[in-house]
Order: structure tokens, then sequence, then C-alpha cells
């Protein structure tokens, strides 16, 4: 099924709404293997609803939704297993916080990919240590920082040797000291070729990392480029008073 | 009579009647925590009808006084040819009261774990029964052990309801109409039984403090 050209991530015609808002409107979308797309757009712009349509947290109202081509299934077991297939890091960590990191690392591999526990806490362990948080494995979620609970959930999705990662501002909710170390395991993770789909406010990581940047407002893909030509050049008024407006502060 | 007369003539049933309190209480709180999680299992599934189920069940159980469930079990089922012997009637009627307490305190449980370790646990690949047995319940029981603890001193005084019907061996409440109908035992047959009651409340309430402590989850 999966060809070297199909992309891993393809929205068709997207609609959605919540009540009579029009959230998504019309999107389409490609994410081929090993790309780094990154989302920008002002609040309330849909972002975070486009994310999580791709692995259905949020149903769709129309349009098609593949993953490496195959259509996502409606619900059961078909759609659990493609869910396990795409790793997802929320703004808020999301951590199960009444198991340790470790135990967290290990839940969904020993019992949604039926990996031997052993093999999974060996897996665990090296996938921490890559994070920078191993020292902290026997630990619950609140006794960690938000940085290091942020980046065991980054090992938490990866451990699920996902085909994507979908990011919806992971950093958003850390104190500023702590952003750059979540930061700096993304981009190790995008120099290893990991598909990504970020959404996030922080420009100079979108710029340094991503392969094209999409720029939505009012649900809609307004402009979508490679960075350099974004941020330098933006073509559409409405990215131009959005790049102004964070830069203004 | 005095305590002391009354202990030495009665001592034994007194040691009875705590045991048949304890084993009633016991029971009765196995049951009905068990019966408490199935409902509330069904109260957060994805299936509506069994979702509204489980909320009926709870309504009908939590607002029934339990004198009228027993009266009912005892003398109206046998009008439908159902006819379970004295201590049956008073388990059943014992249990199905305290699940639905059981079912709303893991519902409060269930509050406080947030909607994104749901998310979390749905964007891992967890199906619905995987969720409900490792983040779902887990979650709900621990953050529950106070209230639980609570429940089960509720279900030991729910037993006293046994009294009502010639359950035999008599449990604690009983065993004091017992008594005064046969010597003028008094408030002081009442007492012993109360001292009783207030030692085994004590002594749940200080192994659900334990536990507490135990299990309880950072956050
Ligand atoms: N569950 C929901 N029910 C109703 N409306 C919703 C829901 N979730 C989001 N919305 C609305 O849909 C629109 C898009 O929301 P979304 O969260 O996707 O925006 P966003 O681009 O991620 O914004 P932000 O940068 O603030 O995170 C907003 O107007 C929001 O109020
Ligand atoms: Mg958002």
């Amino acid at each position: 099924m999966s060809q070297e050209n199909t992309p891993v991530i393809e929205l068709r015609h997207v609609n959605k709404h919540f009540g009579s808002l029009h959230v998504l409107k019309d999107i389409s979308l490609q994410v081929k293997k090993g790309e780094v797309v990154v989302i920008i757009g002002p609040s309330g712009s849909g972002k975070s609803t486009l994310c999580r349509t791709i692995n259905r947290l949020e149903t769709i109202d129309s349009g098609d939704i593949l993953i490496d081509g195959v259509k996502i299934p409606e619900e059961g077991k078909e759609l659990a297993s493609l869910r396990s297939q795409i790793g997802m890091v929320f703004q808020s960590f999301n951590l199960f916080a009444h198991m340790t990191i470790l135990d967290n690392m290990t839940l969904a591999p020993v019992d949604v990919l039926k990996i031997k526990r052993k093999e999974a806490r060996e897996e665990a362990m090296r996938l921490l240590e890559r994070v920078g948080v191993a020292d902290q494995a026997h630990k619950v979620p609140a006794q960690l920082s938000g940085g290091q609970q942020q980046r065991a959930a980054i090992a938490r999705a990866l451990a699920m040797h996902p085909k994507a990662m979908l990011f919806d501002e992971p950093t958003s909710a850390l104190d500023p000291e702590m952003i750059g170390e979540v930061l700096n395991v993304m981009s190790e993770l995008a120099a290893d070729g990991m598909t990504m789909l970020i959404v996030t406010h922080e420009m100079n990581f979108a710029r340094r990392v991503a392969d094209r940047v999409i720029f939505m407002d009012g649900g809609v893909i307004v402009e979508e480029a490679d960075p350099e030509t974004f941020f330098s050049s933006p073509k559409t008024e409405r990215a131009k008073l959005f790049l102004n407006s964070i830069t203004a502060h | 009579m005095s305590i002391s007369a009354l202990l030495s003539q009665y001592g034994d049933r007194y040691l009875q009647a705590l045991f048949t309190t304890w084993k009633l209480t016991a029971f009765s709180f196995l049951g009905a925590f068990l019966i408490g999680i199935l409902v509330t299992v069904l109260r957060v599934c994805p299936v509506k009808p069994l979702r509204s189920f489980g909320d009926f069940y709870v309504q009908i159980f939590r607002n029934i006084p339990g004198a009228a469930l027993l009266i009912l079990l005892v003398y109206a089922l046998p009008y439908l040819k159902v006819l379970f012997p004295y201590d049956v009637c008073v388990l059943i009627a014992t249990t199905l009261i305290p699940s639905a307490f059981c079912s709303e305190h893991l519902m409060s449980g269930i509050n406080t774990i947030g909607v994104g370790q749901i998310e979390a646990a749905r964007a891992l690949g967890l199906t619905f029964f995987q969720m409900i047995r490792r983040v779902i319940i887990p979650q709900a029981l621990r953050s529950t052990v106070l209230p639980m603890t609570n429940l089960m001193v509720a279900t030991m005084l729910t037993t006293s309801l046994a009294s009502q019907v010639p359950m035999r061996p008599m449990e604690l409440t009983g065993i004091v109409s017992y008594i005064n109908t046969r010597s003028a035992g008094g408030v002081a047959a009442f007492a012993i039984s109360a001292v009783l009651y207030c030692a085994t409340g004590l002594v749940i309430g200080f192994a659900g403090a334990l536990i507490d402590r135990k299990v309880r989850i950072l956050r």
C-alpha cells in the first residue's frame, strides 16, 4: 500500500463544524514521509482542530483523511489500531497521573502492540534516555517539571513506533526556560527523519526545522510555503498582519 | 439491667451479632463495590442505551428507602413466586442501595481525571475497555478511598435493616430488640450495640485513611 510517494498524512477537502461554526473549510493537505510541516495562525483559526481530526479525536463532516493512503476507520478496533500508528503530543502533556513515567511508556506498547513487558521496558528506557529523562523513570508525572513531562510524553508517543507525530502547541504550557529542551528533542526527531505535523507559536523553531509552513486563518489554509519564503516575504495580507502582530511584542 | 449483667448473660449473643453485622457488611460492600464498578462502566460507555440504563439504576437505588426495598423483597416478591430466605433479602437490599452510591463516588472520581488523559489514551490506540481497565477505573478508585470508606460505614449501618425481619442469626440491632423482649435491658442494651458499631466504624475509618495515604494520586 505504502508506496514511496504516497503521503503519510493526506486530507482531502475536509470540512468540520462545531454547531454553526465552520472551523475547517475545505482543507486539503499532504505530509510526505520524513517531512516536517509547521502550522501557524491566530487563536481560533482551527489549528488544534485540524491536528485532532487526523487521529479522529474530532470527527469531520465531509472530506477524507488518509494515513499512508488508507482512509481512517470510523470507530472500533480499526480506529484504535490506526491511532496507535500516529503519535500525538498535547499542550498539557497528558501523562497518566497514577503511573510512573516508565509505566506510562509501556502501557500502550504492551496492551496495544502486544510487545513483551521486558522488551517494552528496555525500549522505554532507551527512549527516555534519548529525551534526557531516564533518571525520572520511576517517578510519577507530578514529580517532574513541565519540560520533563513533555519530553516523557514525546517518548511515550515514540514508543509506539508511529508513522508520524502530531504536536499541538507542545511548548505553550511551559515556563520559558523549559521550552528549549522540548524544542531540542523535537529538532532531533526531525533530523532523524520523523514525519511531523506541528502546531506552534515558536517562529524561530519553525524557521529552523520546518520543511514547509502552513498559515491558517478562519478555518482556511491561507498560505503555504517553505519557511524562508514565508517568513521573509509572505504573500498574503493576513499572513503579514499575523507575523507583524507576533513580532511586535 | 446493668451493662455488665447484660454482657455476662448475653455476651455470646452480642459477639455472634457483631460477627453477623461484620459478615453482612463485608458481603454487601463487596457486592456493592463490584456492581458499582460495573454500573459505572455502563454509565461512561459509548452505547447510549447502556448509559441510560446505568443512570436509571443509580437513580432508583439511590432514592429508594432501604426499609421500603426490604419490604418489597420480603413481602412483594413472593406474589411473583420469587421467595428468598430473609438473609438473602437483607443482603440484596444492603448491596443494591450502596452500589448506587458507590457508582456516584466513582463518577466523581472519574471527573477528576481530566479529558486530556482520556484523549492521550485514545491517541495511543487503547480500546474503550483497555482505557477503562488501565486508566479510568484505577484513577477513580484511588481518588475515592475516603468516600468509599464512608460508604462502607454507611453500609454497615444499613445492615441494621435486618432487624426488621426475623433473620437468624441476628445482627447488632436485631439483638437489642431480642434482649429487650426478654429482659429489661433498656438503654444499656442499645449502648452495647452502639459501642460495637462505633468501634467497627472507627476501624474501617482508620484502615481507609491508611489506604488513602498509600494510593492517593499526586496531581
Ligand atoms: N469542542 C468544541 N466545541 C465548540 N467549539 C469549539 C470546540 N473546540 C474548538 N472550538 C472552536 O473552534 C474554533 C477553532 O478552534 P481551535 O482550537 O482549532 O483553534 P486553534 O487555532 O487551535 O486556536 P489556539 O491557537 O487558541 O489553540 C474556535 O473558534 C474554537 O472556539
Ligand atoms: Mg489550539
